[in-house]
C-alpha cells in the first residue's frame, strides 16, 4: 500500500462512525490514553528504567525495604523505595508491567486465534465436528480458568528439568491462560458464523464455485472479527489479572522475571510490618491497567453495536 | 415445450425434501415421530435458450428451493436437474462443475445481504473472474470491472466503494453486475425486486430486459408478484404447495389461466388501475407442507373440488398451450371466466 | 372542526452527530371521522414517521420540531407521557407490519387482549374474556375461546394479524394507525386482511391512517390518498381520481412505473435517480432534479399547495397564475 493510500484509508477511518464515537467520548479517550502510556512504558522499561531490574549486582541488600523518597546507603534515590532485595521498585515495576503485558497479549492472541478458527469449523460444517468441538468447549468451561492454568503450569514443572523449566516459564504461561480462554472465542465465533454462511452474499460465492476455505477465510471471518476485537479487549485484562494470581500463588513466572503479580506476593510478607509499598504500588499499577483495558473494551463493545448507535 | 426449441435447461421430476424431525432423544423419550417436509415434489419444467421462464407462487411452495436446487446450493432427494445438457447432481467434484458454475449465476431478494459488506464494490464483481480463472488481477481486470458497472448504469468510480455506500436499487445494480461478471448463459433471479420500492423496481427490470436483448439471457424468474411476471416472462409455472399446477406460455395463463388457483391468485392481486373492483377471494391458508392434503394439495380451499379432488392427484393435462393438473379442468366442470381486460386479449397472441 | 386528526405544518429533525436532519418537512394533512387515509411513498419519503409521530412515539434521535397534530380538536402532540399512554391503546390503536413486534411472545392471545381491554375499559374479568373472545370470532379466528389460550408462535402470520387487528379494535378506538399491516404476508391472505380492515372501520366508523409503500393496497381500501415524496407531502386526492390522473408529475411517473398485469412487452416508465436522503436536502422542489416537466423557479422557489380538481398538489406546473398566463 502506498503512503497516500495509508493516508486515504486512515482519514477515511478519522471520518467514520467509529472514530467519531471516540472523539465524543472522554472516557474512552481516558481509558485509551492511559493504556497507551503504560505500553510505551512497559516496552520503554530497558530504557525509563534508573536500574536493570533482572540485574542482581544492581540490587543492593543494604538498601532493602526503603520507603519512596529515602535516599539509600550510597547516595541512591529511589522514587518509589525498594523491594526485600534492596531493587528499585520502579525498575521492577516497569519490567514486571511488561512481563504481564507480553503475557497478557500473547495468550490473549493465542486464545483467540484457536477460538476463532474451532469456532469457524464449528458453525460453518456443523455435525460431527461441531458436537465434538462444542463438547469440548463444555468441559473446559466445568473448570475454572485458575484450575485449569494451574495443572497445566504443575504438569510442565514435574515433567521437565528446573532449569528448562525457567527458561520456558513465560511461553508455558501463555499457553496455559490461552487454554482457558479459547472458549469464548469459539462459542462466539461459531454462533456468527452459523448466521453468516446462510447470508445471501456467501450463496452467491458458492454458486460463484468459489472454493470451501476462500469462504471462510475472505468472506466470513472479515464479518466476524468485530465481536472477537472486543472480546479480546475485556480478556486482556482478565489474561493480565489471571496471570498475576498465578505468580501471586507462586505458580507463575521465578522471582527473577518480575511481573505485577509476583511483586504483590513478595511485599505481601511485609504489609503488616508496615512496608505497604512493596505490595500496594505494584498493586495499583495492575489495577490501572486492568481498568483503562476494560474501560476500553466496553467503550468498544458498545460503539460497535447498532443498536445502541445514536 | 416442443423438442425443436434450443432447451438450455432442463428439470425432470425434481423433489425435494428437508428432515424436520425432532432430535433422536426427543424421538425416544417422547415418540415423536421423523418429520419431513414436502418442499418440491416431482416438478417438471423446460427453460428455452433466450427466453424467461417465471416460477410464481405464495411463500412455501417451493419456488425458492427450485432456484437453489438449480443454482447448485441445494441438493436434490429425487429427480434430476440437466443445465446445457449435463445433470448438475452428478458432479464428484467441485473441479468438474466448474464450467457449469460459470454458465449459471444468481440474483438474490435481499441487496442488503447479497453482497458482503467488508468487500469494496471492485473486488466483488472480479470474484467471479478470478475464481474461474478468466483473467489475472491487474488494469484488464480493473478495466472489465469499470465496463461491468458501465454496463449496469453505475460510475466506473464505484469500484473503490463499499456496498454500505449505496441504496438497495444500486446494490441490486452491483449484483447483476456481479452476475454477469463471468459472462454466463443462465441468471437464476430470486425475487430480484421484492424487497425495492417500485420507482427502482421498473429501472431494474427495464436493466434485466436490456440485457436479456443485447446478451441473449436465460432467466429463471421466482416471483411472488404477478404483475412482474407478466411484465418479464415468456413462459411461466404456478405452484402450489411444492407442486406445478399449471404452466405454459405466460400470455395464455395471465389472459385465460385454468387451474382453479391461478385464477383466484390472480383475482386477489390489488390492482392500482382498477381500485375497489369486486371479484372473489382466495379463502384460508396454506396448509403446510409437513402434512400435504391428499390427492389434489389445493382440494380443501378449491371451489370446485369433489370426492375425486381429495383421493387422486391430477395429472399434467395439455390445454393449448399450457399444462394444467385439475380434474375439474379434465372433467369440464371448469366455469368459463370473463376476460379480465380487453388488453390482454389483444396481447397474449405475440408471445405464444 | 369536522377533522378526527389534524395534523398541521409538522416537521420531525433527526439529530446525526449534532446536525439536525429533516425528516418530516412542514406536512399538513387532516383524517375525518371513518375515512380511510393512505399514505404512500418509497422507503426513506417518511411516511411512517410521520405516523410514528402522529401516535406520540417518536424516540432520540428524532423530534418534533415544529407543527400541530389535534385529534378531535385537541392537541396532543404537546401531552405527557401517561395522557399519551391512555389515549394510545383506547382512542388511537397501532397495527405493525410485523405481528411478532405487537404481540408479547410469552403471553396468550387471551391475556393479551384482556389486558388490553380492561386497562382502558371498566369491565370485570369475565366481561373482558367474553369481549376477547367475541373480538377473536370476529377477526374470523376459528374456534376463538379455544385460541384464546394460544400463545402467538402457534399461529401462522396471517392469524397472528388478525389477533393484532383484535388488540387494535379491542377498547373500540376511532383513529388506527396502520403500518404496512399486510406487507409482511402473501397476497391472498393480504386480501383477507384488507377486506377485514375495511369491514370493521365502516361497521365502527374508524378511521384509519394507511402507512403503505404499495399503490395496490392504497387502490383496495383507502378513500383518500396522501402522495409523500423526501419528507414532503406532494398531493392529497381521493384514491379513484388520484390513480386515474394523477397531477403531480411524481405520482405520476410512480403508477408509470408499476408493471401491469394486463399490458406486456412494454418498457416500463423510469424516474431517473433517486430520491434525496435527508443529510443532502434538495432546494425549491425536492422532486426538481428528477421532474421531466420542472421549470426554473422549480430549482429555487418551493411551491405551496394548490387545489386541482378535488386534490391538493404541490407543484408550480397547477399554480393557476402560471396556467393562466400560458
Amino acid at each position: 500500500m502506498s503512503l497516500a493510500a495509508l493516508r486515504h484509508s486512515l482519514g477515511n477511518w478519522w471520518r467514520g462512525d467509529l472514530a467519531y464515537r471516540f472523539r465524543r467520548s472522554p472516557v474512552a479517550i481516558l481509558a485509551a490514553l492511559v493504556g497507551l502510556a503504560l505500553l510505551v512504558a512497559a516496552m520503554g522499561a530497558p530504557v525509563l528504567a534508573p536500574y536493570d531490574a533482572f540485574d542482581p549486582a544492581a540490587a543492593n541488600a543494604a538498601d532493602a525495604r526503603l520507603p519512596p523518597c529515602v535516599e539509600g546507603m550510597f547516595g541512591d534515590v529511589y522514587l518509589l523505595g525498594t523491594d526485600p532485595q534492596g531493587r528499585d521498585m520502579l525498575s521492577a515495576m516497569l519490567y514486571g508491567l511488561r512481563t504481564s503485558l507480553v503475557v497478557g497479549l500473547a495468550s490473549v492472541a493465542a486464545a483467540a486465534l484457536a477460538g476463532v478458527l474451532l469456532g469457524l469449523i464449528a458453525g460453518y460444517f456443523g455435525g460431527v465436528l461441531d458436537a465434538f468441538i462444542m463438547r469440548a468447549a463444555d468441559v473446559q468451561l466445568s473448570f475454572p480458568a485458575i484450575l485449569i492454568a494451574l495443572l497445566i503450569d504443575g504438569v510442565a514443572r514435574t515433567a521437565m528439568p528446573a532449569a528448562l523449566h525457567a527458561e520456558l516459564a513465560v511461553p508455558i504461561l501463555i499457553a496455559a491462560i490461552a487454554a482457558s480462554f479459547w472458549v469464548q472465542y469459539a462459542r462466539t465465533v461459531r454462533g456468527l458464523v452459523l448466521v453468516e454462511r446462510g447470508r445471501d452474499y456467501v450463496l452467491a460465492a458458492k454458486v460463484t464455485g468459489v472454493s470451501t476455505p476462500r469462504i471462510l477465510i475472505s468472506h466470513i471471518l472479515p464479518n466476524v472479527l468485530g465481536p472477537v476485537l472486543v472480546i479480546a479487549t475485556i480478556n486482556l485484562a482478565l489474561a493480565i489479572l489471571t496471570e498475576s494470581t498465578l505468580s501471586f500463588l507462586g505458580v507463575g513466572l521465578p522471582s527473577t522475571q518480575p511481573s505485577l503479580g509476583s511483586l504483590v506476593r513478595i511485599g505481601n510478607e511485609f504489609v503488616f510490618s508496615g512496608d505497604w509499598w512493596i505490595s500496594a504500588l505494584p498493586g495499583l499499577l495492575l489495577v490501572l491497567l486492568s481498568l483503562s483495558v476494560n474501560i476500553f473494551g466496553d467503550w468498544l463493545r458498545d460503539a460497535l453495536n447498532p443498536k445502541l448507535a445514536s | 415445450m416442443s423438442g425443436g426449441k434450443d432447451t438450455l435447461l432442463s428439470v425432470d421430476r425434481l423433489t425435494v425434501r428437508f428432515d424436520a424431525s425432532p432430535s433422536l432423544i426427543k424421538r425416544l423419550l417422547t415418540g415423536a415421530r421423523r418429520r419431513t417436509v414436502h418442499a418440491v415434489e416431482e416438478v417438471e419444467f423446460e427453460v428455452t435458450r433466450g427466453s424467461t421462464f417465471a416460477l410464481v407462487g405464495e411463500s412455501g411452495c417451493g419456488k425458492s428451493t427450485i432456484a437453489r436446487t438449480i443454482a447448485g446450493i441445494q441438493p436434490p432427494s429425487g429427480g434430476s436437474v440437466s443445465f446445457m445438457g449435463v445433470d448438475i447432481a452428478g458432479f464428484r467434484t467441485r473441479h468438474a462443475a466448474m464450467p457449469y458454475r460459470r454458465n449459471l449465476q444468481m440474483i438474490f431478494q435481499d441487496p442488503y445481504a447479497s453482497l458482503n459488506p467488508r468487500w469494496r464494490v471492485g473486488r466483488i464483481i472480479a470474484e467471479p473472474i478470478l475464481t474461474h480463472g478468466l483473467m489475472k488481477r491487474g488494469v484488464a481486470l480493473d478495466e472489465r470491472v469499470a465496463e461491468l458497472l458501465d454496463t449496469v448504469g453505475l460510475a466506473p468510480g464505484d469500484a473503490a466503494k463499499f456496498p454500505h455506500q449505496f441504496s438497495g436499487g444500486q446494490r441490486q445494480r452491483i449484483s447483476i453486475a456481479r452476475a454477469l461478471a463471468a459472462n454466463p448463459a443462465f441468471i437464476v433471479c430470486d425475487e430480484p425486486t421484492s424487497a425495492l420500492d417500485v420507482s427502482v423496481q421498473a429501472q431494474i427490470l427495464n436493466l434485466m430486459k436490456r440485457l436479456q436483448r443485447e446478451r441473449g439471457l436465460t432467466y429463471l424468474l421466482i416471483s411472488h408478484n404477478l404483475a412482474v411476471v407478466a411484465h418479464m416472462a415468456d413462459a411461466m409455472g404456478v405452484m402450489y404447495l411444492g407442486r406445478l399446477v399449471e404452466q405454459g406460455d405466460a400470455g395464455q395463463i395471465l389472459a385465460r389461466p385454468l387451474h382453479p388457483y391461478t385464477r383466484l391468485l390472480l383475482d386477489t392481486v390489488p390492482d392500482p388501475r382498477a381500485p375497489k373492483r369486486a371479484r372473489a377471494r382466495l379463502a384460508g391458508e396454506v396448509p403446510s407442507p409437513l402434512a400435504p392434503p391428499t390427492g389434489c394439495a389445493f382440494h380443501p380451499r378449491c371451489p370446485l373440488a369433489n370426492a375425486r379432488c381429495a383421493r387422486e392427484r391430477p395429472l399434467p393435462l395439455r390445454v393449448e398451450a399450457a399444462l394444467v393438473a385439475c380434474h375439474a379442468v379434465e372433467e369440464g366442470r371448469l366455469p368459463s371466466r370473463p376476460p379480465a381486460n380487453e388488453n390482454c386479449l389483444a396481447t397474449s397472441g405475440d408471445a405464444a | 372542526m369536522s377533522a378526527l386528526l389534524s395534523v398541521q405544518g409538522l416537521r420531525v429533525e433527526i439529530a446525526r452527530r449534532g446536525r439536525a436532519m429533516t425528516a418530516i418537512d412542514d406536512v399538513s394533512f387532516e383524517i375525518a371521522a371513518g375515512e380511510i387515509l393512505g399514505v404512500v411513498g418509497e422507503s426513506g419519503a417518511g411516511k411512517s414517521v410521520t405516523g410514528t409521530a402522529v401516535l406520540g412515539l417518536l424516540e432520540r434521535p428524532a423530534r418534533q420540531a415544529g407543527g400541530r397534530i389535534l385529534f378531535d380538536g385537541r392537541r396532543i402532540d404537546t401531552l405527557d407521557e401517561d395522557a399519551m399512554r391512555a389515549l394510545r391503546g383506547k382512542e388511537i390503536a397501532a397495527v405493525f407490519q410485523d405481528p411478532l413486534t405487537s404481540l408479547d411472545p410469552l403471553m396468550t392471545i387471551g391475556d393479551q387482549l384482556t389486558e388490553t381491554i380492561r386497562t382502558h375499559l371498566d369491565l370485570n374479568p369475565a366481561e373482558a374474556v367474553e369481549r376477547a373472545a367475541r373480538l377473536l370470532a370476529e377477526v374470523g379466528i376459528p374456534a376463538p375461546r379455544e385460541r384464546l389460550a394460544s400463545y402467538p408462535h402457534e399461529m401462522s402470520g396471517g392469524m397472528r394479524q388478525r389477533v393484532v387487528l383484535a388488540l387494535a379494535f379491542s377498547c373500540e378506538p376511532r383513529l388506527i394507525i396502520a403500518d404496512e399491516p399486510t406487507t409482511a404476508l402473501d397476497v391472498s391472505i393480504q386480501a383477507q386482511i384488507l377486506d377485514l380492515l375495511r369491514a370493521m372501520c365502516r361497521e365502527r366508523g374508524t378511521a384509519v391512517m394507511l402507512v403503505t409503500h404499495d399503490m395496490g393496497v392504497i387502490a383496495e381500501v383507502a378513500d383518500r390518498v396522501a402522495v409523500m415524496y423526501a419528507g414532503r407531502l406532494v398531493e392529497v386526492g381521493p384514491t379513484a381520481s388520484l390513480l386515474a390522473a394523477a397531477a403531480h408529475p411524481y405520482t405520476r411517473g410512480l403508477m408509470a412505473s408499476i408493471p401491469d398485469l394486463h399490458r406486456r412487452d412494454v418498457e416500463l416508465a423510469q424516474i431517473p435517480g433517486s430520491m434525496p436522503r435527508p443529510d443532502a436536502p434538495v432546494p425549491g422542489c425536492a422532486f426538481h432534479p428528477r421532474c421531466p416537466r420542472a421549470l426554473v423557479r422549480c430549482a429555487s422557489e418551493r411551491p405551496p399547495t394548490f387545489t386541482v380538481g378535488a386534490s391538493e398538489v404541490a407543484c408550480w406546473l397547477a399554480d393557476p397564475v402560471a396556467r393562466s398566463a400560458a
